[in-house]
C-alpha cells in the first residue's frame, strides 16, 4: 500500500514537472543546483531540452547548466557532452570552454593528437569560432551586399565609385563564400554527428565488429572519438591514430 | 633522650592530622550456609562501633578487635602505620544480592561513616555427580562448550573460559576478550609463561594490564569455582565479516597430594604434594563484524564510538602577528586512537602551523575513553575581517547506529593592523617597497551555472532557418533576382538614352534643312523677323544634337569649347560663331543690315561642312 503510495505520488509530481515551464524549471533547476541536488537540478535541466520544440541558440546555457549539475554529481561523460552540445549552440562562450576543458583533465585517456596540418587547423578553429546560424546569416548578407556593389559598379557615373563597387564586390563575394563554405561544413558536422563520447567506464576497442574480434585497445569514459561507420550494434571509431570497433551503447553522439 | 622521646608524640600528632580511614571489607561473593567474614577497618584508634543489622545474614559471631601497628623509617623518613579492625563472622541464608549499610564509629569524639558493601550470595554446589559427567565428556570431546575441564582426582575441576562483551560489533567498535580461570576442588599453583594466545589479526589491540588479580567466587553450571580474569584485551575489529578468534592454551601448575599412600605417619601428616602441569585450552570464538554504513559523511574522521567536542578560540581580536589558538577537545569512548585530526580551514593570510595533540586516554574493561586534546596555532599575517568556518568532525554512533557530524561555531576573526607590520600605510615616507604575489591559485573547480534569465522562445527562434532549407536559398535568390531585376531596367533606360542622343545626332541634318526649308519659305512671304529666328533655332538645334549638348547648356562658349575638343579646324569653328552671332544680330538688330540670302547661304553651308566634319 505503502508502495502503491509512492508511485501515486511519484505520478503526481511528474505531472507537475511536465505542467510547469521552461522558466519555471529553470528557476528550480538553479535553486536545486544552488542547494546542492545536482541529480535533481540535472533532472530539469534535461526536462527543458526534452520539452524544447528546436533546440537554438537560447538554449546553450541550459546545455552549460546541465553539464555543470553532471559534473557536480559525478557523471563525467555526460557532463562532457553537454558542454559540447553547449559549445555547438554557442561557441563563444568562455565558461563552457573552461568547464569543459577543466572536465576533460579528469579523463583518463590522454590523447596524442596527429599532426594536423596547420592550416586545416586554423580552418577548423575559425569555423569553430562562430555557430552555424551566423555564418550562413553572415554569407547572405555579404552576398547581398556583393550585389549592391556590382550594381554600383555597372551603372555609377562616378569613376571611383565604380572602383570601390568592383573591388568591394569580389571581397564580399570571397568572404560570403568563406562563409557558406563554413556553414555548410558545420551543417555537414551537425547532420552526420560523427563525433561521439564514450559514456561506458571502460571500453575496448575490437578489430572487428563482432564479439570475437581482437582487443585492439582500452578506451575510458570522457574520451571523445570521431565515428566513421556503424554496423549491427557496432561503430567504428577513430581517436588519435587508434581505430576499432566499439559496442554502439558504449558512447553517445554529440 | 629527650628528643627521641618526643618523636613519638610528634608523630602521633601529625597521625591525627591525617583523614580518618573507615571501611568495611567482605568478599563480593559468598556462598550460602558457608560462613564468612566481614570486617571493619579504621586507621586511628576508635572506639563504639555500631553495626547495622545484619538482616540478610545468619549472625556467627564477633566483633574480634585486633590491633596492629607499625613503624618503619627508611632513607631517614618515619612512616608509622595503625590499624584497628573489627571483624564478624556471617553466613548467608539465602541466594540472591544483599548489601550490609554503613556502620558508625567514634574516632577521638568524632563519628565517622563506613562504606556500604553489597554482597553476592552463590548457590552451594549441586551434587557433584553430574558436575564430573559433565567435565569429563567436555575433556573427552574437548569441544568448544566454553570449557576443558580437568577432572582432578578429588572431584577437582579447572577450566579457562573465552568470555567475550559482545558478538556482533560494528567495525572499530571495541569488543573485550578476556580469558578466565575458573577452578574448583583443585590447588592451582601458578601459570607458566607457556601460552598461546591467538594472533588476532584482523583487529587492533589495546591490552588491559591486570594490576592485582581478584579471586572471585563465582557460580557455573551449578558449582561454585574460584576464578580469576588471567588475561584481558580491547580488541577492534579492523574489517567486516565473520572474525574467527583461534583457541587459546594455558598451562597451569597444580599441586597434586601424592596418590601412594605412605607408611609414614609423618607423610600422612604432612600430607605431601607434588606439581603438575597442565594444558588448559580456552575455546575459540567468532566475532560478526558489521561493516559501517554508507553515507559517511565528508568530515568522517575514522571514530567509532560516542564524542562529543569542545572547542575554544584564545582570542577572535588580535593583531597581526599575533598568535590565535583555536583548542579542540574531543572527548569521548571509541577508538580513540585511531580518531583523525579535523581539518581547520584557516583563512588566506592566516601562517598555520601543525596541530599539537595531547592525549589522555584510559584503557579499561569498559573500552577506551578519555579526551584528545588537539591545539592549532596560526598567526594572521594580514589585517581585516576574516571568518573561521565552523570545523566539523564526523563519526559512527555505535548506539543510534548512524553517522553522526559534530561542529564548531564558525568564528568571526578582527584582525587589527599590528604595530610591526609591514604595510604601505605603516612604512615611513620614502620607503616605498611592497612584497609582489602573485595571484595564487587555491585551488581549481568548474564555473557556477548561468543564473541569468532564460528565455526560451526568444528572437533567434524566430530568426532560426535551417541551413539548406528553401528558406535559406530564397534568401539568396531573392537579392539576386532583385539585382537583376534592377540591372535590366537601368540598362534599359541607359539604352534608351543612349539611343535618343544617337538618333538626334543621326537626324541633325535632316531636321537643320527642315528647319531652313521652313526659313526659305517664311523669307519669300518676307517675314524677315521669323526668317532669322528659323534660321538661329536651326544652327543651334542643329548643333546641340549634332554635338549632344543638353538644350540648358547650350551656348557660344560651350559649343567652341565642345568644338576645339573634338579638334575641328579653327575657320569651322569661326564660321560657325559667325553664323550665330550674325543670326542672333540680324534677329534682334535689323539695322545692321545682314542680308537674309547671304545668311541662310552661310547657314546652309556650315550644315554641309559640319555634316562632313567626323564629331
Amino acid at each position: 500500500m505503502k508502495k502503491l503510495t509512492n508511485i501515486f505520488f511519484l505520478l503526481l509530481l511528474s505531472a507537475v514537472a511536465f505542467a510547469q515551464s521552461p522558466t519555471e524549471l529553470w528557476a528550480r533547476a538553479n535553486q536545486a543546483y544552488t542547494d546542492g541536488n545536482y541529480a535533481e537540478a540535472a533532472a530539469d535541466y534535461s526536462a527543458i531540452i526534452e520539452s524544447a520544440p528546436v533546440i537554438t541558440r537560447a538554449y546553450a546555457p541550459v546545455y552549460y547548466n546541465l553539464g555543470n549539475a553532471h559534473f557536480k554529481h559525478g557523471e563525467l561523460s555526460q557532463a562532457i557532452l553537454a558542454y559540447e552540445r553547449s559549445l555547438r549552440l554557442k561557441p563563444t562562450d568562455k565558461n563552457a570552454k573552461y568547464n569543459l576543458r577543466f572536465a576533460q583533465t579528469q579523463i583518463i585517456d590522454n590523447i596524442a593528437d596527429t599532426q594536423v596540418f596547420f592550416l586545416r587547423e586554423w580552418v577548423t578553429t575559425l569555423r569553430n569560432m562562430l555557430p552555424l546560424s551566423t555564418w550562413m546569416w553572415s554569407s547572405i548578407i555579404l552576398f547581398s551586399l556583393m550585389l549592391v556593389c556590382l550594381l554600383l559598379f555597372a551603372f555609377s557615373r562616378s569613376l571611383g565609385l565604380r572602383k570601390a563597387g568592383f573591388y568591394i564586390s569580389i571581397v564580399c563575394l570571397v568572404c560570403s563564400t568563406i562563409a557558406f563554405a563554413n556553414a555548410a561544413s558545420l551543417h555537414h558536422r551537425d547532420s552526420v554527428r560523427a563525433e561521439a563520447i564514450i559514456t561506458r567506464g571502460i571500453v575496448n576497442a575490437k578489430a572487428s565488429p563482432d564479439r570475437s574480434g581482437t582487443e585492439l585497445f582500452t578506451l575510458h569514459e570522457g574520451t571523445k572519438v570521431t565515428i566513421h561507420e556503424e554496423l549491427g550494434g557496432y561503430v567504428n571509431i577513430e581517436v588519435g591514430n587508434y581505430n576499432g570497433w566499439i559496442p554502439t551503447n558504449t558512447l553517445e553522439r554529440i | 633522650m629527650t628528643f627521641v622521646c618526643l618523636l613519638p608524640l610528634l608523630g602521633v600528632g601529625i597521625l591525627r592530622a591525617e583523614d580518618v580511614q573507615f571501611r568495611a571489607q567482605a568478599p563480593a561473593q559468598v556462598i550460602v550456609g558457608r560462613p564468612f567474614q566481614f570486617s571493619y577497618t579504621v586507621n586511628q584508634r576508635a572506639k563504639d562501633l555500631r553495626a547495622p543489622e545484619f538482616t540478610d545474614f545468619d549472625y556467627i559471631a564477633g566483633p574480634y578487635t585486633s590491633q596492629s601497628s607499625s613503624t618503619s623509617f627508611v632513607n631517614g623518613k618515619r612512616t608509622s602505620s595503625f590499624q584497628m579492625t573489627f571483624t564478624y563472622t556471617l553466613m548467608a541464608q539465602k541466594e540472591g544480592t544483599f548489601s550490609i549499610p554503613p556502620a558508625t564509629i567514634t574516632v577521638s569524639g568524632e563519628r565517622y561513616t563506613s562504606n556500604g558493601v553489597k554482597i553476592t550470595v552463590l548457590p552451594e554446589d549441586q551434587p557433584q555427580q553430574s558436575n564430573s559427567n559433565s567435565g569429563q565428556t567436555a575433556q573427552r570431546s574437548n569441544s568448544g562448550s566454553g570449557q576443558t575441564t580437568q577432572s582432578g582426582p578429588e572431584q577437582g575441576n579447572i577450566f579457562v573460559r573465552t568470555l567475550v562483551s559482545k558478538t556482533k560489533v560494528y567495525e572499530q567498535e571495541a569488543i573485550l576478550l578476556s580469558y578466565k580461570v575458573y577452578v574448583a576442588g583443585v590447588d592451582l599453583k601458578q601459570f607458566t609463561n607457556n601460552t598461546t594466545l591467538p594472533d588476532f589479526t584482523s583487529f587492533l589491540q589495546q591490552k588491559i594490564d591486570l594490576q592485582d588479580v581478584q579471586l572471585e567466587l563465582e557460580n557455573y553450571n551449578g558449582r561454585n569455582y574460584q576464578t580469576a580474569t588471567i588475561y584481558s584485551t580491547l580488541l577492534y575489529p579492523q574489517k567486516a565479516g565473520d572474525i574467527q578468534i583461534e583457541p587459546a592454551s594455558f598451562e597451569a601448575v597444580l599441586l597434586v597430594p601424592n596418590q601412594a599412600r605412605s607408611r609414614s605417619i609423618f607423610d600422612d601428616f604432612f600430607n605431601s604434594y607434588t606439581t603438575a602441569t597442565r594444558t588448559l585450552r580456552a575455546p575459540g570464538t567468532t566475532i560478526h563484524v558489521t561493516p559501517l554504513p554508507a553515507g559517511k559523511p565528508a568530515s568522517y574522521a575514522g571514530g567509532v564510538g560516542k564524542f562529543t567536542m569542545d572547542a575554544k578560540l584564545s582570542s577572535t581580536e588580535v593583531k597581526t602577528n599575533e598568535a590565535i589558538t583555536l583548542t579542540l577537545t574531543i572527548r569521548g569512548a571509541g577508538n580513540m586512537k585511531l580518531l583523525k585530526t579535523p581539518a581547520v580551514d584557516w583563512p588566506e593570510g592566516f601562517e598555520q602551523y601543525d596541530p599539537k595533540v595531547t592525549n589522555n586516554f584510559k584503557t579499561s574493561t569498559g573500552g577506551m575513553s578519555g579526551t584528545r586534546t588537539i591545539e592549532y596555532l596560526a598567526i594572521p599575517r594580514a589585517a581585516g575581517e576574516y571568518i573561521l568556518p565552523a570545523i566539523q568532525f564526523g563519526y559512527f554512533d555505535t548506539e543510534k547506529g548512524k553517522y553522526e557530524v559534530l561542529s564548531t561555531p564558525e568564528y568571526t576573526l578582527h584582525i587589527a593592523r599590528g604595530a610591526g607590520d609591514q604595510t604601505a600605510t605603516a612604512q615611513p615616507a620614502g620607503v616605498n617597497y611592497v612584497n609582489k604575489e602573485n595571484i595564487r591559485e587555491l585551488g581549481s573547480d568548474i564555473r557556477y551555472i548561468s543564473a541569468a534569465n532564460f528565455v526560451p522562445a526568444s528572437d533567434s527562434e524566430v530568426l532560426h532557418i535551417p541551413f539548406g532549407s528553401w528558406q535559406m536559398y530564397l534568401l539568396y535568390g531573392c537579392p539576386l533576382i532583385i539585382a537583376a531585376l534592377l540591372f535590366l531596367i537601368f540598362r534599359k533606360r541607359i539604352r534608351e538614352n543612349a539611343d535618343i542622343i544617337g538618333m538626334r545626332k543621326r537626324q541633325a541634318n535632316s531636321v537643320a534643312r527642315k528647319r531652313l526649308k521652313t526659313a526659305k519659305k517664311l523669307l519669300s512671304e518676307q517675314k524677315k523677323e521669323q526668317f532669322f529666328e528659323e534660321i538661329e533655332r536651326a544652327s543651334l538645334q542643329y548643333l546641340s544634337d549634332r554635338l549632344s549638348i543638353p538644350t540648358a547648356d547650350l551656348n557660344k562658349e560651350t559649343i567652341t569649347s565642345t568644338l576645339r575638343n573634338r579638334t575641328i579646324d579653327e575657320t569651322l569653328i569661326e564660321r560657325t560663331n559667325r553664323v550665330l552671332s550674325d543670326a542672333a544680330f540680324a534677329r534682334y538688330a535689323p539695322a545692321m543690315g545682314i542680308k537674309p540670302e547671304d545668311l541662310y547661304a552661310q547657314t546652309e553651308q556650315l550644315i554641309n561642312d559640319l555634316e562632313d566634319c567626323k564629331l
